[in-house]
């Protein structure tokens, strides 16, 4: 082997991430002092002309914020991150767009980058983008719109008569303030997010997608997304995010509340791929019907510490949940990722299966539980968790639990860890491919059930992202 | 130390005499909080031995972990009156087992350490009976060394009374070459707190680790298994099983932890657990820690009850539901009767077995293994 080939297999470069790791000027940027204050969250209320109820929420949430401790036995450490040096609102100077031609050039030319108008044009019912802390485009198809579905941010919701009930009667209450510190320090300081409603038989042929770009150095972002899909409805929402990488700590702590009513189905698909200064402690829950699905999938590839863990409520009989992810962690990367499921329901059902790769010293900690009610008669539930060591620098844990409360139930659990056998990659290469190509070819190949259930455009991104963090990995 | 509530717990009010114990079989990696499910915490007496000089393990001893944690740790040796040293000599086989007898209507504490030397090989054996109907607290707690190329066999049965409470807690180190059979049996209880860990530091140690447990009435099972692989090319199986029934609450943590540097290491750790009552609570969290790639871990845990046609089979033949998981209790514990290594072992558990399936059953369990209950083991 040549030189050049030594050198990738022992070192360790940075990834290529230069789609996503670019940085625009704050320039004329609205920027809240960092911190977290009162005042803070009284500006952010009274700029978005909001009704009083939420305005005592986000106070009553400050509090709580305060008052509640993290759990001192917790995954990865978050201790890089100090609130007093974190802005929790950044504003670029614009308003929400129906036009891509409306929105700032800066701002277009990163998602242009970024490839949302094409994958609107292409395949999508709907956008919104969000840009540091308020969405600064929304669309949604005429023929979409017109059976009555809604796709629009939370304080748009709020300012409609008709829809202001809705969401005072759905907003956090899926997720309570009091649920964990960042669920309180969520709705202090929530921006930006969408709101959707799909009324009752409706099927939304084309997923509707958000995007999340955080721009600002030292910021958070805060978003709220709900979504409420009525009886016999379906929809598939798609939710994206990056970063360009600071050397300072960004965070994102965002809610995302799903109701899915019965004989509904919601499909909710996620690429995350923050960069690796971020801080990213996201709490998702949906609440599910009878005779209703709820499907999770879901690509974690960026930030430098997450805790990640979409929660399914199977509260309808006959309901069902399937979770596919994948994790991705390597250098300086600690990744708490994995699912919960509540099955309360009878005959209801739950299939997670995750897979999750580490390397170049990255940590993946793999956390599940379930949770079978008294009452879930018939409850059936499996977990199936694979983990790839990609080299011995690198950790890898299981966590899982499971909590059974009903005599009928049935529950299994199974989960491996282990490395690409030597053999494999010594059969790829004597039939013509590199080590890099082999080892790369594998880590597809087991990635592959997830990358399966994303629409092709995404899944091509997650195997791109795969590629790029493969590049560096070889040694 | 008992007395040092800083260190146990606070003392419960009215009873000054008891102390708590919190954070008690706390595995390596916990899950959430609200799930109550990453430890136990309880309440034991506390006897003032201030002023008494008791034998006291070397203290090599004091560095083996143990499945329950420190602060059983610390409070069983505040306890036990003399703790129990036994040396089995290099390269021989112990004929008679190393027998810890815990008599748990007295409310013994045993603290007992077992040296094996290079290419030894011996049996333990740790039983807790009794046959009271008052509630006691007992307790063993046995700390055991494994030098190069011993062969180790414990064996631990908890036979106790529906009133009563035990502790036990083992902490195993195993030297390269070392093997390890483990076999226990957890067959009631009020409570039956257990914790082992187990420590495969030297290169080829190995450990067969093999549970089986019976929670039946209101009783509280709490487990904590953990072992630690850090010598190349270790080996380790962990498997658990077990019948819950009535009002049963079960808590399971099993660690397999795959520590930097064990290259080569196999883990794989698998639960069955079959959930007869309808109040039945079970918990299960099967654990994998991997810090290094050339290695296999495995977990599998697989919780539910007889299913439709199995039930349906067993009826053809003329069993109902209840007499069908009946055999599986009786099957758990003519296992342990099988295997139990002393006689001690067998009546123990023959004692259990007649309170908990019927005289009969248990004649029938002796006398269909044509057992002898004599007397023949050694006492450590």
């Amino acid at each position: 082997m040549s030189d050049t080939r030594d050198v990738k297999r022992t070192q360790v470069a940075d990834v290529d991430r230069s789609i996503y790791d670019f940085v625009k000027s704050e320039e004329g940027y609205e920027r809240y002092a960092d911190g977290l204050t009162p005042e803070i969250v009284r500006s952010i209320s009274e700029k978005k002309s909001e009704p009083q109820w939420m305005l005592d929420l986000r106070l009553e949430a400050l509090e709580v914020f305060h008052e509640r401790q993290m759990a001192p036995n917790w995954g990865p450490s978050i201790a890089g991150l100090d609130m007093d040096h974190i802005s929790t609102y950044v504003s670029p100077k614009t308003k929400q767009a129906r036009d891509w031609d409306d929105v700032p050039k800066d701002i277009k030319d990163t998602f242009e980058r970024l490839g949302i108008p094409q994958a609107e044009r292409d395949s999508l019912a709907g956008v919104g983008a969000q840009y540091d802390s308020e969405i600064v485009y929304h669309n949604m198809r005429e023929e979409v719109a017109k059976y009555g579905v809604v796709y629009t941010t939370i304080e748009d919701a709020l300012q409609d008569p008709k829809w202001e009930p809705v969401v005072h009667e759905y907003f956090g209450k899926l997720i309570p303030m009091r649920d964990h510190k960042f669920a309180a320090l969520h709705y202090a300081v929530w921006s930006g997010g969408s709101f959707v409603y799909v009324p009752e038989g409706v099927t939304v042929e084309y997923p509707l997608q958000s995007y999340f770009r955080l721009n600002a150095q030292g910021a958070g972002q805060f978003e709220h997304t709900l979504i409420i899909v009525e009886p016999g409805a379906d929809l598939h929402f798609i939710e994206g995010c990056s970063a360009p990488k600071y050397y300072e700590a960004n965070l994102h702590a965002g809610a995302v509340e799903l109701y899915v009513k019965d004989h509904a189905r919601l499909r909710y698909s996620t690429i995350e791929n923050w960069s690796k200064n971020m801080y990213n402690l996201n709490t998702k829950r949906a609440k599910v019907g009878a005779d209703s699905k709820m499907e999770w999938v879901s690509g974690s590839f960026g930030s430098h510490v997450s805790y990640l863990y979409p929660t399914t409520i199977l509260q309808g009989d006959r309901s069902s949940c399937e979770f596919t992810g994948i994790t991705f962690a390597g250098a300086t990367q600690d990744l708490d990722t994995g699912c919960k499921v509540v099955l309360n329901g009878r005959d209801t059902t739950a299939s997670v299966e995750t897979k999750s790769i580490s390397k170049d010293g990255g940590v993946n900690t793999f956390r599940s539980s379930v949770v079978v009610g008294k009452h879930a008669d018939n409850a059936r539930a499996t977990v199936s968790c694979q983990s790839l060591m990609l080299d011995n620098i690198s950790r890898s844990d299981t966590i899982p639990a499971m909590d059974v409360r009903n005599p009928t139930a049935s529950v299994g659990h199974e989960a491996t860890i282990g490395r690409i056998s030597d053999d494999t990659i010594l059969y790829l290469m004597s039939r013509g491919c590199s080590e890099a190509e082999a080892r790369t070819m594998v880590v597809n190949g087991f990635a592959n059930p997830v990358s399966k259930e994303l629409p092709l455009e995404y899944a091509v991104e997650m195997n791109n992202l795969i590629k790029l963090e493969m590049e560096g990995a070889i040694g | 130390m008992a007395d040092d509530n800083a260190t146990l717990g606070a003392a419960v009010a009215d009873e000054p005499r008891k102390v708590t114990l919190s954070h008690v079989n706390t595995p390596p990696a916990e899950t959430w909080n609200y799930l109550r499910a990453n430890d136990i915490t309880l309440t034991v007496p506390a006897i003032s031995r201030k002023g008494d000089v008791y034998f006291a393990l070397p203290q090599l001893f004091g560095r083996i972990e143990c499945g329950m944690g420190d602060k059983v740790t610390e409070w069983v040796t505040s306890q036990a009156a003399d703790a129990t040293y036994v040396e089995v000599p290099r390269n021989t086989v112990r004929t008679e087992p190393v027998v810890v007898d815990v008599d748990a209507d007295a409310g013994q504490v045993a603290d007992t350490g077992v040296m094996i030397r290079e290419g030894a090989e011996a049996t333990v054996v740790v039983v807790a009976h009794g046959g009271g109907s008052e509630a006691a607290t007992s307790a063993a707690l046995t700390r055991i060394v494994c030098e190069k190329r011993t062969r180790l066999h414990l064996f631990e049965v908890l036979a106790l009374p529906d009133a009563e409470t035990h502790l036990e807690s083992v902490g195993i180190v195993a030297d390269d070459d070392a093997t390890i059979e483990v076999r226990q049996y957890l067959l009631g209880g009020a409570t039956q707190a257990v914790g082992l860990a187990a420590d495969l530091a030297g290169d080829r140690a190995r450990i067969n680790l093999q549970t089986r447990y019976l929670g039946r009435g209101t009783d509280v099972l709490d487990i904590n298994h953990v072992v630690r692989q850090r010598g190349e090319n270790s080996r380790a199986h962990v498997d658990e099983s077990g019948v819950l029934a009535d009002a049963a609450h079960k808590s399971l943590r099993a660690t397999i932890d795959l520590v930097h540097g064990a290259k080569g290491a196999k883990g794989d750790e698998a639960e069955t657990v079959l959930v007869t009552g309808d109040d039945v609570v079970n918990k299960t969290m099967p654990v994998i820690l991997c810090d290094e790639d050339d290695v296999q871990g495995n977990h599998g845990a697989t919780i539910g009850s007889i299913g439709g046609e199995q039930l349906q089979y067993l009826r053809d033949r003329g069993l109902s539901e209840e007499e069908a998981n009946d055999l599986f209790v009786r099957a758990l514990f003519d296992d342990a009767v099988i295997s139990s290594p002393t006689a001690s072992a067998r009546r123990a558990v023959l004692d259990r077995a007649a309170a908990v399936l019927g005289q009969e059953v248990a004649l029938d369990l002796a006398e269909g293994l044509e057992l002898e209950c004599a007397d023949t083991e050694g006492e450590a």
